[in-house]
């Protein structure tokens, strides 16, 4: 599904020159839930953002459904990550300005689709992760757990094929996390979507089925 | 994604408010500049339907010891004569003293059928003055010597009181003040609008009397249209004719060109004063709106890297960003639209309905301008913010 191949980035600064991944190859295949763990600034939010083509690697090469990525230009990656890749972040990322039903749907508006598709495709995950009942509140009259699930809906609204989290229950505590968790592993399991995750928790780590751990830029298992 | 973008503005009513308000004066100010040389311009375009180069006008006191009408009258026609046998001049004319460029006003009211029209500008003129001036007849006579002997009380008019008056039928034979020969006066012509306030002011409603005998003491102004090249040595001449044959009189020699440019800076140097005003204002503005929308893009970097993440190209945040921009902008224009309309439609500043209208819409397109090339750059910006980056600094 994912195939990473000598990935190599290279952070450079005015004063130093960070090397935070350092020839990674790593193959991802359909359907299966990965979690990527390593201590604070060993390139895991790095390497999942090349994974999300979100950040471009100073060498290697990434293909993601058997398609090559490297020679797309801007707007077909942004439609790429539109229509395959679903992100979760530890910080939700979700828009103040928006009540929950138009965050969920804002995926859809950047996909040929009518308003009343948005609409129901965006309760529909809601229902998924549990806040049918919190579609008209804004994400600052949520809860932490409450917020990390509406950014799930919104990850699963366009039914990716792969999901990429960051830390998706960093900010949370063990009862939400274990939320957070199984709604995750349900959609593995249910829809077969493809999860890559980074986290710190073991006992998380623990409930996938494989796990990459890195240090300084490289794969250590 | 137009719903979309009016939901995310209405939602941040609060932060836009400023935005609006700040568009909102830049436009009514620019609404009031526009609307002010919009009229300057129609004026301009106007034709003059005078033609004052090379006439001169001689200003004078009447210092004759008669009160004799005739005498006086005898006087003044021979001194008419004396100048227009100079060889250097072509025409002369008396005047009252609000010809052309001048700044008396003389004003009177008249009445049609019992409807009255107020500010007719009245001009005491003779049988020469349209000649001298250059001005065009467009229907039936000047005045000509006999008509100082008829009992016949006869008037012409310009053409901006005809079209008011009679509309577009004829108004030779007409009778106003009055229905009939012995109360009321017939109109015997109507000539072209001449613009007398210069190049930049409309021509008002006018009437042309000719001067009688009894208002000849009056009159201190004649007119003279000197053959082109006229210099200093032949302007001394025109000086001693007059001082020789009015002893003690304060003689003054203009050129209605030099009072042309004069009464035409005296309408546009506000013009201009108010234009550099609203120049300063519209750098404000176009400094403050770039400024704010600059901001907004970098207090939204968080969001502008999560759209990037779920699937807008870098065009499509800037030209988001762009079209809130116009979204607001719209809103402002149409708040604006209304109260500009309400100058037409109260008439405040007594300016032609067109004239606010083209005003409105040039104001409403330079706003949109302003905008647009204000908020292009902070979008381009915004397009090649990282998402990567973005959404790593919250
Ligand atoms: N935009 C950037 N510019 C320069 N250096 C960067 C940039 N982003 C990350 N780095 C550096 O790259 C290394 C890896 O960073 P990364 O964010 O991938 O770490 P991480 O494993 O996700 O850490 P954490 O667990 O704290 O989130 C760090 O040393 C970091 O300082
Ligand atoms: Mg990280």
């Amino acid at each position: 599904m994912i195939s990473l191949q000598n990935i190599e980035k290279v952070y450079r600064t005015d004063t130093i020159q960070t090397l935070a991944l350092n020839n990674i190859s790593l193959d991802v295949a359909k359907g299966e839930f990965l979690s990527i763990m390593g201590p604070s600034g060993c390139g895991k939010s790095t390497l999942l953002n090349i994974m999300g083509l979100l950040d471009v690697p100073s060498k290697g090469n990434i293909s993601i459904s058997n398609q090559q990525t490297h020679n797309m230009n801007d707007k077909q990656l942004a439609g790429f990550r539109n229509k395959k890749l679903g992100f979760i972040f530890q910080s939700y990322h979700l828009i103040n300005d928006l009540q929950v039903i138009d965050n969920v749907e804002l995926p859809l508006l950047y996909r040929d689709t009518t308003a009343k598709q948005r609409r129901e495709l965006a309760a529909e995950a809601l229902e998924k992760v549990g806040l049918s009942n919190r579609m008209k509140h804004f994400p600052t009259q949520l809860s932490g757990g409450q917020r990390q699930r509406v950014a799930i809906a919104r990850a699963i609204v366009g039914r990716p094929e792969i999901i990429l989290a960051d830390e998706p229950t960093g900010n949370l505590d063990s009862v939400m996390g274990n939320e957070i968790m199984d709604i995750l592993t349900g959609l593995n399991q249910n829809d077969g979507t493809t999860i890559v995750m980074v986290t710190h928790d073991e006992n998380m780590a623990r409930k996938t089925h494989r796990l990459v751990r890195l240090f300084d830029g490289s794969q250590v298992q | 994604m137009i719903k979309h973008l009016f939901k995310l503005i209405w939602n941040k009513k609060k932060q836009n408010f400023l935005l609006l308000s700040e568009i909102f004066i830049s436009f009514m100010v620019i609404f009031g500049v526009f609307s002010f040389g919009v009229y300057a311009y129609k004026n301009y375009m106007a034709p003059m339907n005078i033609k004052y180069e090379n006439v001169w006008v001689i200003n004078y006191s009447n210092t004759l010891k008669t009160e004799n009408a005739d005498s006086l009258e005898m006087f003044y026609s021979s001194l008419k004569q004396n100048i227009q046998a100079l060889p250097g001049v072509i025409e002369a004319s008396y005047t009252s003293a609000n010809f052309p460029y001048s700044t008396s006003m003389m004003n009177n009211g008249i009445t049609y059928k019992g409807k009255q029209y107020f500010g007719v500008n009245n001009y005491r003129v003779d049988d020469d003055y349209l000649k001298t001036l250059g001005g065009n007849l467009i229907e039936g006579r000047w005045y000509r010597k006999a008509d100082g002997a008829g009992k016949e009380r006869v008037i012409v008019i310009n053409k901006k009181l005809k079209d008011d008056v009679f509309g577009s039928g004829s108004a030779i034979g007409k009778y106003i003040d009055g229905n009939n020969s012995k109360d009321g006066r017939r109109v015997i012509g109507v000539v072209d609008d001449m613009k007398n306030f210069g190049d930049y002011q409309p021509a008002k409603y006018g009437m042309f009397e000719r001067i009688d005998t009894s208002y000849r003491k009056w009159v201190g102004n004649m007119l003279v249209k000197v053959k082109p090249g006229a210099d200093a040595a032949f302007e001394g001449k025109l000086y001693k004719t007059m001082a020789n044959a009015l002893k003690n009189s304060n003689i003054e020699i203009e050129h209605l060109d030099d009072k042309l440019s004069s009464t035409n800076k005296f309408t546009l140097v506000p013009l201009i004063i108010l234009s550099i005003i609203a120049a300063f204002l519209i750098i404000n503005v176009a400094l403050g709106l770039f400024g704010v929308l600059w901001y907004n893009i970098n207090k939204r970097r968080g969001e502008i890297g999560l759209r990037r993440a779920i699937g807008a190209s870098g065009n499509s945040v800037s030209g988001q960003l762009v079209a809130e921009s116009l979204i607001l902008a719209t809103l402002s224009l149409l708040i604006g639209s209304f109260f500009a309309a309400q100058f037409p439609l109260l008439n405040v500043f007594d300016l032609p309905a067109m004239v606010y209208v083209i005003a409105l819409l040039m104001a409403v397109v330079f706003i949109y301008l302003l905008v647009f090339v204000c908020a292009l750059y902070p979008g381009r910006q915004a397009a090649n913010i990282y998402p990567a980056v973005a959404l790593h600094e919250e």
